[in-house]
């Protein structure tokens, strides 16, 4: 190689190392937010349901300053590239991706949505070949979702919600109809997926325990659990 | 919120389209993997092309046999630059990246081919552009960007076949300069390819190789020196003794069968 070809790989590489900090530095700050909300959120397993509403909202300022996060990392990541630098935020995307839906269900009971996320951290449709929400970050949010509501299930009741596990059954077996409609790969989206059941299982043991119990009032449509 | 809200029963049709997203992707993937499979089957063919005919039993002077090879393989290099082509509007745009993973061995293997060729006909490492070149099309436009790393690491893999070059020629007529002449080539490429280990992932394991290789190619070059040390004699004359016993013993033979396998080996190609 001749030394001006080897400087200019030099200064390429050298650039690209550079990227690669910045893009971190920004992931740093979303991991942060995303840990927060995670912290914040946590708190819905010892909360009353008449206190969620103000618990949300000490979540919201959290998850809507992520707008900064994204649209610093949209700035940095060059066109066309966003698949070489996705995996360097995944974690901390999905994890915000989480917090959102959760979010979500607790003031709605209902699903949020891809675009939904994606319009809540600002991600513009423009940025799509450098930043946007990957239906596979999507899913592992749900995911997560899941794993935390089939938690909710059991310290709802203890709180002394009862109906708290009927809708949160409801829910997750619509999700897991959804699931169910995917060609999963051998990946970790897959291997998530097959721990869903045990989720299930969970919540099916709590709806089943509190019905048997007459604590709550059985639920109107019969999409409800067969263990009875 | 502008958005609609999913309600239970428009779960499925949300999920619908992520399995539509999710088919998509892994049907390409799966189409990239065997593209990719076919370059890297190519690729290394064309490298034993390449060690068979420098290593023939022509009366062809070295640097003719070197072009012999090199237009031998260029001839098949266009036919893995053909599936480069092919593919190449599957990995326009953003998509490129998605799916590197999968083309990412092919690619280095084509570069250790085409760089070998390379070094055959002009003894001289082939530059970044000029790769870039070939994966273009008739107008220059880039079937996808290389990647540097990928130039990198299939240049590491270079030096290896070069060891084998070295020492498979090196009781040949002039094989023992060549093999001096490899020996400094491959030190100056591992210096350089060294300044740039900290920046790309797995060149470090590769450098590990490629100075066994160098090794080797040492200790070959080492016992020639020793052995040729106890003749007092010029080079040209060793070489016209080592070939004089080569051929004596049953050589005529040999090049016959090694001229059958080598049309068996086209055939299978074909």
């Amino acid at each position: 190689m001749d030394a001006e070809d080897l400087n200019h790989i030099n200064q390429l590489l050298d650039h690209d190392v550079e990227l690669r900090e910045k893009i971190k530095d920004q992931v740093t700050e979303l991991d942060k937010k995303a840990r927060t909300m995670v912290g914040l959120l946590n708190k819905i397993h010892s909360t009353p349901s008449n206190l969620i509403p103000a618990l949300l909202d000490s979540v919201r300022p959290t998850l809507d300053s992520c707008r900064e996060a994204t649209a610093g990392l949209a700035a940095l990541v060059p066109p066309s590239q966003f698949w070489r630098w996705k995996d360097q935020w995944a974690n901390a995307l999905r994890t915000v991706i989480f917090a959102a839906s959760l979010v979500e269900y607790l003031a709605s009971g209902k699903l949020i949505s891809l675009a939904q996320v994606s319009d809540i951290l600002g991600i513009k449709e423009e940025w799509k070949d450098r930043l946007a929400i990957s239906a596979e970050d999507y899913l592992h949010g749900l995911i997560s979702l899941v794993n935390e509501l089939s938690r909710l299930a059991v310290n709802a009741v203890t709180l002394g919600n009862f109906e708290e596990p009927i809708r949160i059954s409801l829910f997750v077996k619509d999700l897991f109809a959804g699931f169910s409609m995917l060609n999963l790969k051998n990946d970790t989206l897959r291997r998530r997926y097959d721990s869903l059941k045990y989720d299930i299982k969970k919540i099916e043991e709590v709806v089943y325990d509190v019905s048997l119990r007459k604590l709550a009032a059985p639920p109107v449509n019969d999409t409800a659990p067969t263990t009875s | 919120m502008s958005q609609p809200i999913i309600q239970g029963s428009s779960i499925i049709n949300i999920f619908d389209g992520f399995r539509a997203d999710l088919d998509d992707y892994s049907d390409r993937r799966e189409r990239l993997i065997k593209a990719s499979r076919d370059v890297t089957n190519l690729s290394k063919k064309i490298i034993f092309l390449l060690h068979r005919i420098m290593t023939e039993d022509a009366e062809d002077t070295d640097r003719a046999l070197s072009l012999r090879a090199a237009s031998a393989g260029r001839e098949k290099l266009a036919e893995v630059t053909a599936i480069y082509a092919e593919i190449k509007h599957e990995l326009q745009g953003d998509r490129f990246w998605r799916y590197h993973r999968c083309i990412s061995p092919s690619i280095q293997e084509f570069i250790e081919a085409l760089s070998f060729m390379h070094y055959l006909e002009h003894g001289t490492l082939v530059t970044f552009e000029d790769v870039q070149h070939i994966l273009s099309d008739q107008h220059g436009v880039p079937y996808f960007i290389l990647p540097l790393d990928d130039y990198l690491l299939g240049l590491s893999d270079l030096t290896g076949e070069l060891m084998r070059f070295a020492i498979t020629g090196i009781s040949r007529r002039g094989g023992r300069s060549k093999a001096s002449d490899v020996c400094a080539f491959v030190r100056r490429c591992k210096a350089d390819l060294e300044r740039l280990t900290p920046y790309v992932r797995e060149l470090s394991r590769k450098q590990y190789v490629t100075a066994q290789s160098l090794e080797k190619i040492e200790d070959a070059a080492y016992a020639i020196v020793v052995r040729g040390s106890e003749y007092d004699l010029p080079p040209e004359r060793l070489d016209d003794i080592v070939a004089l016993s080569v051929s004596s013993f049953g050589g005529r033979d040999r090049r016959h069968k090694r001229a059958n396998m080598d049309r068996n080996d086209e055939d299978d190609e074909r």
